[in-house]
């Protein structure tokens, strides 16, 4: 059996996006039999890199839990669906850079997780550039 | 006007998350491991100094310490202190909580203040837990280990981050900054940081 | 990315490099014991003093004593001797008569121990022998009786400590166990929910309209003369010429103690040279520090404040604005501009240094001027137009990062040195939410 892994992948084969704009897309869990899924979890989220410590927000977070009693069928996709917000918008900068992304954590059986990640741009703001002094 | 960034950028190998302490693994030289110094902390009363300039991996080496503490059955409690920071900020009555089975460790122990570190000094000897710390020089304890770099390894660590990935950076590029820097790596990561944005920059226009 | 995770590894800062589960119990521990402690404190609180004394004061009956003999008690502690007063009473009930040595609910209970005898004194003389008094008794128990009632305001003074570990146990506790085990988007979720709970948050909304755009309101409280708002200054020279003058006071009044004795010894004729020697470099530096005050006093004031007013706030990008500046003082500039400018702040801990570094992106010059005469009580004012840039970065502020916008006022006099006074701006994205190029 492969390695498991969760894909995603955004309506209309989008990558950027608007505040406002719909984002919706599926994803699937591979290589993951259903007995073995306990939770997944279906995150919205920006966080930050560069030179900085992390940091992360989240604009929407959806769970499903089989302990809860949700059904989660490893063998179809899952749907989401949110509209975006009007900020923070997605920046390239020198040592601040904000990304935003859509990220499925499963949660399996003996404490194991797979995380998959698929980024998307939020706005239209340019790459900044440092100034010389 | 430059066009809207790729969403999907290739994210630069030095930033914060890639080269804090714990996500660049501890190298250890030949014929020493985590294991060895557990051993060699417990010969001395279970009470150690690392000791090292800046950026030579101490915070690094206490990452892996922790680890082979927990492994062996003990609890590991990290303090890390900050520039300015003369007290621990614990209370007396968190530490009345660690006992023999304990292993308080202090990262950045001459931040803290003589009547500091006495305290800590005489609830450690009364509550009977282990105290490992981290400091620019020697503060008196028995010496744990010594952290030092060198160019040999500096270049082994920025391999690593740039992995296999064509990169606007080059591994013997590093040369330079650690000569300027005198092997603090921190240093040497962050200048990496800005050379690698700089190019990226660069090869974008 | 499947991996398992060993279940014995620590938390570290604000990373976790293994079970979240293990630490989370930790925690919930501690704060389970604060709690426990915290009621356990109250309950004993309650039971030896709060209950009593309101059993006192509403369910004792009334009645009249005749005081035969009064004395302060004594007894040792573990600091010493403590005191306490103790009136000896009869008085009658039914037929019974009955006699107590008495004063308040906390004498009957064995306490009301004090460290000052004469407090102790001062309360026994209320009380004259052979004089008749209010007694307040326990109608189930007679012999319990007390003159003295009302509640002691030490009681609700001590609660204090068990309440503070009830609440901080109770809430680290709730924290803990909301958050056990959760991953960091759950628990970023979590504190998202939480945040709009606030009834505290801004103009009332549940939501900002510009999450992470800092707010505003602090530029639009201040109406503007020619403009529509008058922009704050950023760090006022008046903070920096207090603390220079507090250092000054401080280290000279020091200094002056050791000065007066090692003159007052030249004029008696007995001149002390060793303390005079050690003085000397103090009151050099002292001097410097007298110096170097009214150099920045004569700056400041020779400066004066400069304000600058914007016709809207906050800014978009794309859009163009007003701007008006005004600059007081009595100087001559070689130079006077203004700029906009965009910086960049990442605060990280790598070790055991914190350390926050900025990066300038953006400096857009507004406008400048050669040769500027300021005469006092005449103030240089000019106007000029902002551009923000289209497609330019909002302001943003989170944890560790920020993206700042600001109105620099750079200036060069002709004889002292350059000044820089600082005007934040906040840049929220365009409305359309598209970058306006």
């Amino acid at each position: 059996m492969n390695e498991p892994m969760v894909t995603i992948r955004f309506d209309g084969n989008g990558r950027a996006y608007q505040p406002g704009e719909t984002l919706s897309g599926e994803y699937r869990l591979e290589s993951i039999r259903r007995e073995d899924v306990k939770a997944v979890e279906l995150s919205v989220l920006w966080h930050t890199d560069g030179k900085g410590d992390e940091d992360l927000a989240v604009h929407d977070f959806r769970r499903l839990s089989a302990e809860d009693g949700d059904w989660i069928d490893a063998r179809s996709p899952g749907r989401f669906s949110t509209v975006l917000p009007k900020s923070p918008l997605s920046y390239q900068g020198v040592i601040v850079k904000l990304r935003w992304c859509v990220r499925v954590r499963v949660f399996l059986a003996r404490d194991r997780e797979v995380v998959g990640e698929l980024p998307f741009q939020l706005g239209g703001v340019p790459a900044a550039r440092a100034q010389e002094s | 006007m430059s066009k809207p960034h790729d969403p999907d950028p290739a994210p630069n190998p030095f930033s914060a998350r890639h080269v804090r302490p714990g996500a660049i693994r501890f190298r250890f030289p030949a014929g020493k491991s985590a294991e060895g110094l557990l051993e060699r902390l417990g010969q001395n009363n279970w009470q150690g100094q690392i000791v090292g300039p800046h950026g030579s991996g101490k915070s690094a080496l206490v990452a892996a310490l922790i680890a082979s503490i927990e492994r062996n059955g003990r609890r590991a409690c990290l303090i890390e202190l900050h520039d300015g920071q003369r007290r621990l900020p614990v209370s007396r009555r968190r530490m009345s909580a660690f006992g023999p089975g304990t292993v308080l460790i202090v990262d950045g122990y001459e931040q803290l203040g003589p009547w500091g570190r006495f305290t800590l000094r005489r609830f450690r000897r009364r509550r009977g837990f282990g105290l490992v710390v981290t400091s620019h020089k020697s503060v008196g304890l028995p010496d744990l280990f010594r952290t030092t770099t060198s160019l040999g390894l500096a270049h082994e660590i920025v391999r690593d981050l740039l992995g296999s990935e064509p990169s606007p950076v080059a591994a013997d590029e590093v040369d330079q900054p650690f000569t300027s820097h005198e092997g603090n790596m921190r240093e040497v990561l962050f200048d990496l940081y800005d050379l690698y944005e700089q190019r990226r920059v660069r090869r974008q226009r | 990315m499947a991996r398992s995770f060993r279940l014995y590894e620590k938390k570290r800062g604000n990373r976790r490099t293994g079970s979240r589960k293990l630490g989370s119990a930790g925690e919930a521990v501690f704060f389970a014991a604060l709690l426990l402690l915290g009621c356990g404190g109250l309950a004993v609180l309650f039971a030896t003093w709060v209950v009593p004394e309101w059993r006192a004061n509403h369910q004792f009956a009334r009645g009249i004593c005749t005081v035969l003999e009064t004395q302060v008690g004594e007894k040792q502690g573990d600091d010493g001797a403590l005191y306490r007063p103790e009136v000896q009473i009869e008085y009658e009930i039914d037929g019974v008569t009955y006699g107590v040595s008495t004063y308040d609910i906390h004498t009957v209970r064995g306490g009301g121990y004090g460290t000052e005898r004469e407090d102790a004194e001062a309360m026994r003389r209320r009380f004259r022998e052979g004089d008749q008094y209010i007694v307040y008794y326990d109608p189930s128990d007679p012999y319990v009786a007390v003159v003295i009632w009302g509640s002691s305001w030490p009681v609700w003074l001590s609660m204090i400590v068990p309440v503070s570990f009830v609440l901080i146990g109770g809430g680290g506790l709730v924290y803990s166990v909301s958050t056990w085990g959760k991953s960091a988007e759950r628990r970023a979720a979590i504190v998202k929910r939480a945040a709009q709970l606030d009834p505290f948050s801004g103009n009332g909304a549940s939501k900002p309209d510009f999450p992470h755009v800092p707010v505003s309101t602090n530029i639009t409280d201040s109406p503007g003369t020619k403009l529509a708002f008058r922009l704050p200054v950023a760090g006022s020279p008046a903070w920096a010429l207090s603390a220079w003058l507090v250092a000054c006071l401080l280290w000279n009044g020091l200094v002056s103690a050791f000065v007066v004795i090692v003159i007052g010894g030249f004029l008696e004729g007995s001149p002390d040279w060793l303390l005079a020697i050690f003085t000397l470099p103090f009151v050099l530096i002292g001097i410097g520090l007298i110096a170097f005050f009214l150099r920045q006093l004569l700056v400041t004031t020779g400066i004066g404040p400069t304000l600058v007013e914007i016709s809207d706030q906050p800014l978009q990008p794309g859009r163009r604005y007003r701007l008006f500046l005004s600059q007081t003082g009595r100087l001559k500039l070689n130079r006077l501009e203004l700029l906009l400018v965009c910086d960049e702040g990442a605060t990280f801990c790598h070790g055991t240094d914190a350390r926050t570094e900025t990066r300038r992106v953006c400096e857009q010059p507004l406008f400048r001027r050669d040769d500027v005469e300021v005469a006092g009580g005449v103030p240089f004012q000019t106007e000029c137009e902002l551009a923000v840039p289209a497609g330019a970065m909002h302001s943003f502020q989170s944890g560790h990062n920020e993206v700042t916008w600001r109105i620099l006022v750079k200036g060069s006099p002709a004889r002292w040195p350059d000044f820089e006074r600082s005007f934040p701006v906040i840049v929220c994205p365009s409305v359309n939410g598209k970058s306006d190029r």
